[in-house]
C-alpha cells in the first residue's frame, strides 16, 4: 500500500505521510499536524460524529481512521468546505437557518450533510438524507433548525 | 431568522471558532489526571518515582499543592485527596508530558496503594426507611430542609381522599459536544487560565478558594464554549492545570477524554419522592412532599439542590396547608452538579404525574383539576413569594386546545398528554457592565462568553442597541479576562438577559445620560448612524459622538457607561420555614408542553410524534433565538424523559461512561415542535424580558409521561420511561382509567 513517497491530499494540498505513526488517527494528523483545528474532537470512537471529514467526497470519521491508510485519497476538512460547491451550499444554509448554536458539533455537521448531499443529490428526499445522518450529535439545537436546514441546502445543490 | 443574525454565524459554520479543546501555545505540555480506582478507599500511599522517571514528566500529588501555591486553599477542598478518596474517578494525582501519549504513559506509571473501604451508591442504601429526625446527625447527611403552613396531619385526616405514592428518578449528565478543556499558565506570581467555562468569574474563585491563591493573582480568559447546560459553571479542570503549568514551568493543557467527561461530571443525581395529597370537595386541602436527594460526594453547606429543587414537586401550584421535607443525601458518587433546570425536569414529572393520579383517583379530570388550581398574576406561592406577570395560565389554556384538537384524530397506540413548569431568572450572584459608546460603534466589555444560546452574542447587544438606538450591526461584544472585566456570576440560569442584562440595560442609560449633558439637552436622547460615524440626538440637538468626547475618553476609546445588578429578591415567608434554607424564586416564568406518543407495548419503545410548546417568556426580544432555546431545550428533555439515565453499579461505579450505553436524543428522534410564545406578561429583565435557557426542558418529561399513560394506560413513578419500564408497567396491567387514550392494537 504505501509507496516510496507516501502522501495523500488534504483541501488540495499534498500532504507527505512518511512521518506519520502507523497508529495515528486523521483526526489527530489533521489537529495537531496540521494545525486544522476546525475538525473537532468529541467522543474519539465513533459515536458523536463531531469529527466528520470527507474522503474522495464521502463523510467519514477522522477519529476511526488511520492515517496512513489513507494513501492517495484525498481529504477534505471544514476549512476546505468552501472550496467545495456543495460545502458552501451547506454552510450558507446552516447560516440561513441558524442551524448551529454552540459551534462545536456544526463542523462535523456540515461535513456530513455535504458527504450524503454530494451521494444522495436532489433526487433523495430530505427525509432520506436525514436518516443517514443519526450518527453525528448535536445536543444545543434539538436538530430541527438542521433538519430544515438540509432541505434548504438541498434544494440549492448546484 | 427572525430577528437580528447572529454574529458568530459565518466563523462557526466554517469552523473558525477556538473552543478549549482548540488552544494550543508554543511550549505547551500535555496534562493528564491519574484517577483513583476505587469508589472509597484509605490512601496509604500516592508514588510518583515511577512517572517521574520517565523523560520530561511533571507529577505532582496532593504532597506538592503547599510547596507550588505557597499557602492552602480551603482544607475541605483540596485539589487531591489527602486521606480517603471518597468518589471512583476521584484525582488523586497529575502528569505533564510532552505529548498527551506520553502524559498518559505517565499517569499509568503512577502507583497507587489504596486500602477498600465500604462505598455506597444509592440514596435507599443510606436510608432504606424514610428517616427520622435523628437523620440530621447522619454524616450522609449534607442538608436538611424542612417548612410547613398550617397543621398537616389535621388537614389530611380531614381529606375525603388521600392519595401517597413514590416516584423515583434517575441521574443525568450535560453531554456537551465539547469536553472540559483549558490550557494553563503561571509567569512570576501571575495565574492565568485560558478555559471553556460558562462563568470565568466563578472559575476565579473556585482556583482562589481550592488553592488558596489571592482572587488578584488570578486570570482567567473563557474562550468559545461548546455546550455548557450546566456542566460547565464550576472549575473541574482549572486547579490541576495551574498546578502542573507551575511545577512544570510551562504551559499546560488539560482536557478530559470524552470518558473521562462521564466519569468525572457534575451531573444531577437521583431523587426519591414520597408525596401525599388529600383532595376535599375537589380541591387540593394538604399537601406532603419528602424528598432524598442524591448529591454525592458534595460538602456539608455546599448544597443548593435542596431547597431548590423542593419548590418544583410543589410546582406552580396553590396550596393553602402543605409540608415540604428534603434531605441532601451523601453517597459515594462525584459531587453534584447542576443540569439545565438542574432537578426541575424531573420534579415537574413527579408533580404533574402525581396531581394527575390524584385527578383521577377522586374523578376530576387532570387537566382541569391542575388548571383550577394554578398560580396566577399577583398571587402567592405556597412558600409566600408573589408571583408576577405569570403567562402559565394562558399558555396552558392554548396547550389543552391544542391537545384536544390531536385527540380529535389520534392513531391507535397514540396517546396526547400536557406538562407543566415553571422557573425564574437566576440573578446568581450579581452582575456588573461596562459600555463604551465610541464614534462608530458602541463595545460592551464582558468577561462572559458566548455558550451557543446567543445569549451574550446577540442578547445583551440587543438589550444596549434597543436602548441607545445604536444600530445591532454597530454594538459589538468584546471579551475581557477577568482581571479587566466587570464581574458577573457566569452563564446560567437563565440569566444572562433577564439579570446581567439589566445591567447592561443601566450602563447603556449611563452612556445616554452622560451624551445628554454633553448635548446640552434634556429629554430622551438617542443614538444612530450617519454614514460610517455614530450621532446622537436629543430634542433639537443633534452632534456627531466624536465630538462629544473629551480627550481622555477619545484615548480611551469613548463614553463610559456602568451598570450594575444584583437582584433583590422577593422573600420568601421565612415564618414557614422551620430548617434549612429555600431558594428564593423570581420573576417566575412558565412552560405548559404537549406530546403525542406512539407506544409499542411489545417493546415498551416510545416514539414521540409531534410536541407543542407554548411559553410565556416575557416581552420576546428574539423570536428565532427563543425558537431555537425551546427547540433545544425539547429535544434535550426527550432524552431525560426516555432514554439518558446514568447509573451506577453498587459499589459505585458508573456503568454507562460512554455514548453507547448513555443515549442522547439522535436526529431521527426529535418530532417536529411548534413553538408558540404567550405575551403580555412582562418580567423583570430588560423591556419586559425573562429567562428561556432553561424553560423549555421543565415540562417535557411530564408530557411525555402523560401521553404514555394515555396511549397504554400504565401510570409510571420512575424516571426515565425506558422501554424496559414502560414494558414492564403494560405487562403488569397497571391500567388508570386510560382517559383519552385511543384502544391499543
Amino acid at each position: 500500500m504505501s509507496g516510496t513517497n507516501p502522501a495523500f491530499r488534504v483541501n488540495g494540498r499534498p500532504v507527505p505521510l512518511g512521518e506519520v505513526p502507523g497508529d495515528e488517527v486523521l483526526l489527530d494528523t489533521l489537529r495537531w499536524r496540521l494545525g486544522l483545528r476546525g475538525t473537532k474532537e468529541g467522543c474519539r470512537s465513533g459515536g458523536c460524529g463531531a469529527c466528520t471529514v470527507l474522503v474522495d467526497g464521502r463523510g467519514r470519521l477522522s477519529c476511526l481512521s488511520l492515517t496512513r491508510e489513507l494513501e492517495g485519497t484525498e481529504v477534505t476538512t471544514i476549512e476546505g468546505a468552501s472550496d467545495d460547491p456543495v460545502g458552501r451550499v451547506v454552510q450558507d444554509a446552516f447560516l440561513e437557518e441558524v442551524a448551529f448554536q454552540c459551534g462545536y458539533c456544526t463542523p462535523g455537521f456540515v461535513m456530513a450533510v455535504t458527504g450524503v448531499l454530494r451521494e444522495g443529490g436532489r433526487l433523495a428526499s430530505t427525509a432520506e438524507l436525514l436518516r443517514h445522518l443519526g450518527g453525528n450529535l448535536c445536543r444545543c439545537t434539538g436538530y430541527v433548525a438542521i433538519a430544515r436546514a438540509v432541505e434548504r441546502a438541498r434544494e440549492r445543490l448546484p | 431568522m427572525n430577528g437580528h443574525a447572529r454574529p458568530d454565524g459565518p466563523s462557526k459554520v466554517r469552523g473558525e471558532v477556538e473552543f478549549g479543546t482548540d488552544l494550543s501555545v508554543p511550549g505547551m505540555r500535555w496534562g493528564a489526571l491519574v484517577l483513583a480506582p476505587l469508589s472509597h478507599a484509605r490512601i496509604r500511599s500516592v508514588d510518583l518515582s515511577a512517572a517521574r522517571a520517565l523523560p520530561s514528566v511533571t507529577a505532582i500529588g496532593a504532597a506538592e499543592v503547599h510547596g507550588l501555591v505557597g499557602a492552602s486553599g480551603e482544607p475541605e477542598r483540596t485539589p487531591f485527596p489527602l486521606g480517603e478518596v471518597v468518589y471512583r474517578s476521584q484525582p488523586v494525582a497529575a502528569v505533564a508530558a510532552p505529548t498527551l501519549e506520553a502524559a498518559r504513559e505517565a499517569a499509568r506509571a503512577v502507583r497507587l496503594d489504596l486500602e477498600e473501604l465500604p462505598a455506597v451508591a444509592g440514596l435507599e442504601t443510606v436510608f432504606p426507611e424514610w428517616p427520622g429526625p435523628e437523620a440530621k446527625r447522619s454524616p450522609h447527611v449534607a442538608a436538611h430542609v424542612l417548612a410547613r403552613r398550617g397543621d398537616i396531619a389535621r388537614a389530611l385526616a380531614g381529606a375525603e381522599t388521600v392519595v401517597a405514592e413514590t416516584y423515583r428518578t434517575g441521574a443525568v449528565q450535560q453531554v456537551p459536544l465539547e469536553p472540559h478543556a483549558c490550557v494553563a499558565e503561571v509567569t512570576g506570581d501571575r495565574w492565568t487560565v485560558r478555559t471553556s467555562t460558562q462563568s470565568p468569574f466563578g472559575v476565579r474563585e473556585d482556583v482562589s478558594a481550592i488553592l488558596g491563591l489571592p482572587q488578584e493573582a488570578i486570570e482567567v480568559q473563557g474562550t468559545w464554549v461548546g455546550g455548557g447546560f450546566g456542566g460547565k459553571g464550576a472549575s473541574l479542570l482549572e486547579p490541576y492545570a495551574l498546578l502542573l503549568a507551575k511545577a512544570a514551568c510551562a504551559p499546560v493543557r488539560l482536557a478530559l477524554s470524552y470518558r473521562e467527561e462521564f466519569l468525572l461530571g457534575r451531573s444531577t443525581l437521583p431523587m426519591v419522592v414520597r408525596l401525599e395529597t388529600g383532595v376535599r370537595g375537589g380541591r387540593i386541602v394538604a399537601r406532603r412532599v419528602r424528598l432524598l436527594l442524591d448529591v454525592g460526594t458534595s460538602l456539608p453547606g455546599r448544597d443548593f439542590a435542596t431547597g431548590y429543587s423542593i419548590g418544583f414537586l410543589l410546582g406552580p401550584y396553590r396550596t393553602e396547608t402543605f409540608e415540604v421535607e428534603g434531605y441532601a443525601v451523601r453517597t459515594n458518587k462525584p459531587p453534584f452538579g447542576p443540569h439545565r433546570a438542574p432537578l426541575a425536569p424531573q420534579a415537574a414529572f413527579v408533580a404533574e404525574s402525581h396531581l394527575a393520579h390524584v385527578a383521577r383517583a377522586v374523578g376530576v379530570d387532570p387537566e382541569a383539576f391542575r388548571a383550577a388550581h394554578l398560580w396566577e398574576t399577583g398571587g402567592t406561592t405556597s412558600l409566600g413569594q408573589p408571583v408576577g406577570p405569570f403567562g402559565l395560565p394562558a399558555a396552558v389554556q392554548a396547550a389543552r386546545a391544542r391537545a384536544a384538537e390531536w385527540r380529535g384524530r389520534l392513531p391507535p397506540g397514540h396517546g396526547v398528554g400536557i406538562g407543566l413548569g415553571f422557573w425564574s431568572t437566576n440573578t446568581g450572584a450579581g452582575g456588573e457592565a461596562r459600555l463604551r459608546l465610541g464614534t462608530r460603534e458602541l463595545v460592551i466589555e464582558q468577561g462572559e462568553r458566548e455558550i451557543g444560546s446567543g445569549s451574550v452574542l446577540v442578547g445583551l447587544a440587543e438589550v444596549a442597541s434597543r436602548r441607545t438606538g445604536v444600530p445591532f450591526d454597530r454594538v459589538r461584544v468584546e471579551y475581557h479576562g477577568t482581571s479587566d472585566a466587570p464581574f458577573d456570576s457566569g452563564v446560567y440560569g437563565s440569566r444572562t438577559v433577564g439579570a446581567l442584562g439589566r445591567a447592561v440595560d443601566e450602563a447603556a442609560v449611563a452612556v445616554l445620560v452622560t451624551v445628554g449633558q454633553r448635548l446640552g439637552a434634556s429629554g430622551t436622547v438617542t443614538v444612530g448612524v450617519d454614514g460610517d460615524r455614530l450621532v446622537a440626538r436629543a430634542g433639537d440637538r443633534r452632534a456627531a459622538v466624536e465630538e462629544l468626547l473629551t480627550d481622555a475618553e477619545r484615548a480611551a476609546g469613548g463614553i463610559v457607561g456602568e451598570g450594575r445588578h444584583y437582584g433583590a429578591s422577593a422573600g420568601i415567608d421565612e415564618t414557614l420555614v422551620v430548617d434549612g434554607s429555600f431558594y428564593p424564586y423570581q420573576d417566575f416564568t412558565g412552560a405548559a408542553h404537549v406530546a403525542e406518543v406512539a407506544v409499542d407495548p411489545a417493546t415498551g419503545g416510545v416514539r414521540v410524534v409531534r410536541y407543542a410548546a407554548f411559553h410565556d417568556i416575557g416581552v420576546v426580544l428574539h423570536p428565532g433565538l427563543a425558537r431555537g432555546q425551546v427547540e433545544g431545550g425539547v429535544a434535550m428533555g426527550l432524552g431525560a424523559a426516555l432514554t439518558e439515565e446514568a447509573t451506577w453499579s453498587e459499589d459505585a461505579r458508573l456503568t454507562n461512561p460512554g455514548l453507547v450505553d448513555y443515549r442522547l436524543p439522535r436526529l431521527g428522534d426529535v418530532p417536529p415542535i411548534e413553538v408558540t410564545f404567550v405575551e403580555g406578561y412582562p418580567g423583570a429583565g430588560p423591556f419586559g424580558a425573562k429567562g428561556i435557557g432553561e424553560p423549555p426542558i421543565i415540562p417535557v418529561p411530564a408530557a411525555v409521561a402523560a401521553a404514555v399513560e394515555a396511549a397504554a394506560g400504565v401510570h409510571l413513578t420512575e424516571l426515565p420511561l425506558s422501554p424496559e419500564r414502560v414494558a414492564r408497567a403494560v405487562k403488569g396491567g397497571r391500567t388508570c382509567g386510560a382517559g383519552d387514550a385511543a384502544p391499543a392494537r
